[in-house]
């Protein structure tokens, strides 16, 4: 509940107080939000299965954003960004997916 | 088969959830509960996330949209102005056409009673300076749809059916042949000074673009010499074999407008008082 809560007032601070993010960062901002897209329904389906863990949750956002972004960093560095890119964003999305998956039988029995 | 914990896609796939959870799961099954002050740290750092997390796709979103302006919103920008212009244009040219009404009234009256008014009206009719009503053809042309490749599936880059400038002027060429009077390629009359020619890809009569399908209508000439004359034939040949779209139609009571006036070149307002500033 808390969460949801906290998710709510961060979207409204960020739209309200209208963040600027160093240009260097620019880059890193779609994966970072599939990245936390993930360590979310990761959250969400750990909760209805009952073994949430605040501090598992904590830890998969920060590593999940870090490591995802240094990736792009590192490919960007290599020439080769895009691709590594595009591996980041299927691995992140299987999961997303499967994850969303759980949450939907959970949901609806379905 | 149970996948090895090196098989990562297969893991990955299986079990999507992060396995930290299950283990986590299970390290607190063993130990006794945390204490209170430990529960409460860890909702805090989980709503400190989840701060984080909305800011995050806040960001996020304002930079997509934010970004979106330089690429798509000059284009949307740059299409409304050519909209909004040519809609000016449009509205000039019809207060033009107004205006050049009441100029050839005005000066039908004055020259009333005497054949100078016939004959002005005739010249201005052959000229393409004047409006003309009357029966004629109007020739169709249009492009042949896109040949499909078979093995990509798109549409094939060289399609040998397109309309060119030159058919345009092969067609108007062979209906002056046939007797025609007067000719307006889509709206735009043909004068005796007109250019049809090719910019890029688009077709230009006098300077403006007009686009397929063309209709080419002339006032006058004799349909059955258009329809039997070689341009003609050549066309239908090009039907049969570029699938181009070709039709000649006989009309009643076709309207074409005039040209617009040509430019004075050489001609210029005289001034009563030459001032030495150069006519400054």
């Amino acid at each position: 509940m808390f969460a949801v809560i906290a998710l709510v007032v961060g979207v409204a601070l960020g739209v309200i107080f209208r963040p600027t993010v160093p240009v260097g960062l620019v880059p890193y901002l779609p994966i970072a939000v599939i990245a936390a897209l993930d360590a979310v329904f990761g959250g969400i389906r750990a909760r209805l299965d009952k073994i949430f863990d605040d501090k598992q949750f904590v830890i998969s956002f920060i590593s999940n954003v870090l490591v995802a972004a240094l990736i792009v960093y590192l490919g960007d560095q290599l020439g080769v960004g895009g691709q590594l890119s595009t591996g980041v964003v299927v691995v992140l999305g299987v999961r997303i997916f499967g994850n969303v998956a759980a949450i939907r039988r959970h949901l609806f029995r379905a | 088969m149970k996948p090895g914990p090196d098989n990562f896609l297969i893991q990955l796939f299986q079990s999507p959830l992060d396995p930290g959870y299950a283990d986590a799961a299970a390290r607190k099954a063993e130990r006794p509960a945390p204490s209170r002050g430990r529960r409460l740290g860890g909702r805090g750092a989980t709503a400190l996330a989840c701060l984080l997390i909305g800011l995050l796709f806040a960001v996020a979103y304002q930079h997509a949209v934010a970004a979106k302006p330089s690429t798509t919103k000059a284009r949307e920008d740059l299409v409304g102005d050519v909209q909004s212009r040519r809609k000016q244009a449009e509205q000039l040219q019809k207060q033009a056409e107004d205006l050049r009404d009441q100029v050839a009234r005005a000066r039908d009256n004055a020259l009333a009673g005497r054949g100078d008014a016939e004959r002005l009206r005739e010249l201005a009719a052959g000229t393409g300076l004047g409006k003309v009503t009357g029966d004629g053809v109007v020739v169709t042309l249009a492009d042949a749809p896109p040949q499909i490749d078979p093995v990509t599936g798109k549409p094939s880059d060289d399609n040998p059916g397109v309309v060119l400038d030159r058919d345009l002027q092969d067609i108007a060429n062979a209906l002056w042949q046939a007797g025609a009077e007067a000719i307006a390629i889509n709206g735009q009359r043909l004068t005796a000074t007109s250019a049809i020619r090719t910019a890029g890809g688009a077709i230009l009569v006098d300077f403006r673009p007009v686009t397929g399908p063309y209709q080419i209508a002339a006032i006058g000439p004799d349909q059955d010499a258009f329809a039997g004359s070689g341009t003609a034939q050549r066309f239908r040949r090009y039907v049969e074999t570029y699938r181009m779209q070709f039709t000649v139609k006989s009309r009643k009571g076709l309207t074409l407008v005039a040209a617009p006036d040509p430019e004075l070149r050489y001609a210029g307002v005289a001034s009563p008082s030459p001032s030495p500033s150069g006519g400054r």
